[in-house]
């Protein structure tokens, strides 16, 4: 929604027609170096793709202006919702994530001692714990909403529980195919132990998840969650690939956007509800939360790999750049530096090509731009959550989508 | 090509028994395939259509190409599937329709029998679909390289983690397709036994490799029932429980659960036992035979001989060079009573699955699968 309000925004398009919750802007805007057919309308759109050209700065000013009013409204409007504005929201699900570890690492049933260590090495209890929060908080605000009650479910925990070994999955895999060197402040898997058992542990993890999702004993969850890794594979294909039209690279950015992050956040979002509470209004509101939130989540990682510094994050930054990746910050900066396409083409494998867009970037308004379609993701985060009944775990909720915009790692 | 399948022999791969020469007295067995394919209605195409025609595989297809020329091992896995289709006939899905249809209704289920085609639900089908993507996805994750420990005989570095990074997404689609179609057959017990089966399967394989990285040493010092728990991990696991699995769909008993499952289990056994016995059972030809020193033949032969003494042959088989002389040691093996007790344990385990068909009402079906287990446990 955000989205395409954003794009409709910057592209002065006129369509009035909503395309289907869930999917992807598909914009008819030319690139700069192409010629449009002489159709009217392809005609006016590139009329009005010159001028965004030639007025960018006036637009970006304009872009600013409206971020910081939009915030303010944002923030008028959480006034009226909760008077509890300051709570923490970690803290309100963080009982709940008592032992997740230990009970992440009751599932992982090995006779291997190394095995077993590979396994538990990104369950140190280091990490932020991100998804399985999200998952706790919107448990609970369902089964509020439901029928007010203030049980948790074992079923909905175990949900917590599987997101998390899912995420660290894929995690070890994603570090074996771009062949990184540290996560989280250590060394990755495959460098300690190798790519052949790194792959070897990612699998098992997913076994173990796997697992514990068909222990919850309902084929509703198994499907919704099964959606998952089939996303997380598709999301990694689509990042091999790249489109050479501009506005298609940024559909088929935000496509990989979904499926690699927001997807695991969405859809156990959406398997709590479904076992909190039988509506399907309230799974389609858990899962639009978690779409938006996790899509926002990303694209503030992405600026991070150009505004931290390594030692904060964990891990080396402009790291998208060097694996020839074109995140948000970039798509931004290319229109404003049109020079950077061949590099993105090329996937920056020049000598000097990623310093040189990383100079870019930072030049741009790329990084404030990426940041905003963020906050517009976590408005519409915001406006779903909202639908349901208020609860402290409700509030949480809306507190943790700023969150996610002001984190710094 | 018969080099490829000679090296993946070590590994026990059904091709390994394809490549073997048919034993005098069975069936040869691709007679035996091919009768038991025509019993289960169409031919087992798995890996599904859908699977491979898939923008996902095709991508990768185009990617493996640029692999043409390197060292990688996923070039090979990805040969044997073109290549060797005809031998490599995928027999876990085989052996599960048959054992479905082998099974047949379940009397809970006679009332209707919907989506039955030659004796089999099509969810059973889906399931020895599912069964070849998991087994295809290890094949394709057992040939990730360690980046760390490449020489430069293996050709460029960058080749290498391409190669890799390809291998990893592949085996990934393939597991994640199979997990989808898993979550398909909306039965809870049927995903959690297959899921375990995959976590069977990989610490299986993880044995398998800390063999490999430790070759230094040159045997592990296991006994054979050691031996017998990772074979079962790695070689034996994902058919008994698939073949369970397939009962469970039929709304079987636990009783024929179990026995469906003592088949797929033992009659894996017997198969790896009769393919690690071949470099011992075939007239010796005049090239040089590698095998695996923890093949069971030389595992037996080691508890008979003692660790000490057999370290000891292993050592002279070494001579100075650190080419091991593979003929040398094979006589070695030959005179002790290795190759004869791992035949016995061979038809041990063949015997063991014959028993557990015995609890299937007699069909043509339950008729090809003792042709199966006769087939591997015949030695001429």
């Amino acid at each position: 929604m955000a989205l395409r309000w954003w794009w409709r925004w910057r592209c002065g398009a006129s369509s009035r027609r909503a395309p289907p919750l869930g999917s992807l802007p598909r914009l008819r805007l030319p690139g700069p170096g192409s010629r449009p057919p002489p159709a009217p309308s392809a005609a006016m759109c590139h009329f009005l793709q010159r001028s965004t050209i030639l007025s960018f700065p006036k637009i970006c000013n304009i872009l600013w202006r409206l971020h910081h009013t939009s915030i303010s409204q944002m923030c008028s409007c959480r006034k009226t919702i909760s008077d509890e504005k300051y709570q923490d929201p970690f803290q309100l699900g963080r009982k709940d994530l008592k032992n997740l570890y230990e009970d992440i690492k009751k599932e992982l049933l090995v006779s291997t001692a190394e095995l077993r260590e590979m396994c538990e090495y990104y369950f140190d209890g280091k990490g932020k714990a991100f998804r399985p929060m999200i998952v706790v908080l919107m448990a609970r605000a369902c089964n509020i909403h439901h029928n007010n009650s203030r049980e948790m479910q074992a079923s909905q925990r175990s949900v917590a529980v599987i997101a998390e070994m899912i995420h660290t999955a894929s995690l070890v895999h994603d570090d074996v195919i771009d062949d990184a060197n540290s996560r989280r402040g250590k060394m990755t898997v495959n460098q300690i132990w190798g790519e052949r058992k790194a792959v070897l542990a990612g699998d098992f993890i997913l076994s173990a998840a796997s697992v514990a999702l068909a222990r919850i004993g309902n084929t509703t969850i198994i499907s919704v969650l099964t959606q998952v890794i089939e996303d997380l594979v598709r999301g990694e294909f689509l990042q091999l690939g790249s489109k050479e039209n501009e506005n298609e690279r940024f559909a088929h950015y935000l496509e990989k956007t979904f499926k690699k992050t927001a997807s695991l956040i969405a859809n156990s979002c959406k398997a709590v509800s479904i076992l909190g509470c039988p509506d399907p209004k309230v799974h389609e509101i858990a899962y639009q939360y978690g779409k938006n939130v996790g899509i926002a989540f990303q694209l503030i990682d992405d600026v991070l790999d150009f505004t931290s510094c390594a030692d904060h994050l964990g891990k080396p930054t402009a790291a998208d750049l060097k694996l020839g990746l074109a995140t948000g910050p970039v798509l931004f900066a290319c229109r404003q530096f049109p020079e950077m396409n061949a590099m993105i083409m090329r996937r920056f494998s020049k000598p000097g090509d990623v310093e040189r867009a990383r100079k870019y970037v930072l030049q741009s308004d790329g990084v404030q731009q990426t940041t905003y379609l963020a906050q517009r993701y976590c408005h519409e985060a915001t406006r779903e959550i909202s639908k349901l009944r208020p609860s402290p775990e409700r509030e949480a909720l809306i507190q943790l989508t700023e969150m996610v915009l002001l984190r710094d790692k | 090509m018969w080099g490829a399948l000679a090296r993946r022999g070590g590994r026990g791969g059904w091709r390994g028994l394809a490549a073997g020469r048919p034993p005098a007295a069975a069936a040869p067995w691709s007679q035996v395939v091919s009768e038991a394919e025509k019993i289960v209605g169409y031919p087992t195409s798995f890996m599904s259509l859908r699977c491979l025609l898939s923008d996902e595989l095709s991508n990768i297809a185009m990617q493996v190409r640029k692999l043409v020329g390197t060292k990688h091992p996923l070039l090979d896995t990805a040969r044997g599937f073109v290549y060797d289709s005809r031998n490599n006939l995928q027999m876990r899905g085989l052996v599960i329709l048959l054992i479905s249809k082998a099974a047949g209704p379940s009397t809970a289920e006679l009332s209707f029998q919907p989506n039955m085609v030659s004796g089999i639900y099509s969810s059973q089908r889906s399931l020895a679909e599912i069964t070849e993507l998991i087994h295809t996805a290890f094949l394709v994750h057992r040939g990730i390289v360690n980046i760390g420990e490449l020489k430069s005989c293996d050709g460029p570095l960058k080749d290498m983690q391409f190669g890799n990074k390809m291998a990893v997404l592949s085996g990934d689609f393939l597991l994640a397709n199979a997990c989808t179609s898993l979550a398909q057959l909306q039965n809870t017990k049927v995903v959690e036994l297959i899921s375990s089966a995959i976590g069977d399967l990989v610490q299986g394989i993880y044995y398998e490799n800390s063999k490999l990285s430790e070759e230094n040493c040159l045997t592990d010092d296991i006994g054979i029932s050691t031996w017998k728990e990772q074979v079962f991990l790695s070689h034996s696991a994902l058919l008994a429980k698939s073949c369970q699995a397939a009962m469970e769909l039929a709304k079987h008993n636990a009783e024929i659960q179990d026995m469906a499952f003592q088949y797929g289990k033992h009659m894996s056994m017997s198969h790896k036992l009769h393919s690690d016995l071949q470099p011992f059972v075939k007239e010796s030809s005049s090239d040089t035979v590698v095998f695996s020193l923890n093949s069971a033949p030389a595992i037996l032969h080691q508890e008979f001989l003692g660790r000490e003494a057999w370290i000891k042959q292993i050592r002279e088989a070494q001579g100075k060079g650190s080419l091991m002389d593979y003929k040398k040691l094979q006589e070695a093996i030959k005179a002790g009573k290795g190759v004869t007790s791992a035949i016995d344990l061979c038809r041990y385990h063949g015997n063991r699955a014959l028993a557990a068909l015995e609890s299937f009402p007699p069909s043509e079906a339950r008729s090809a699968l003792a042709n199966i287990v006769h087939a591997v446990t015949r030695f001429s």
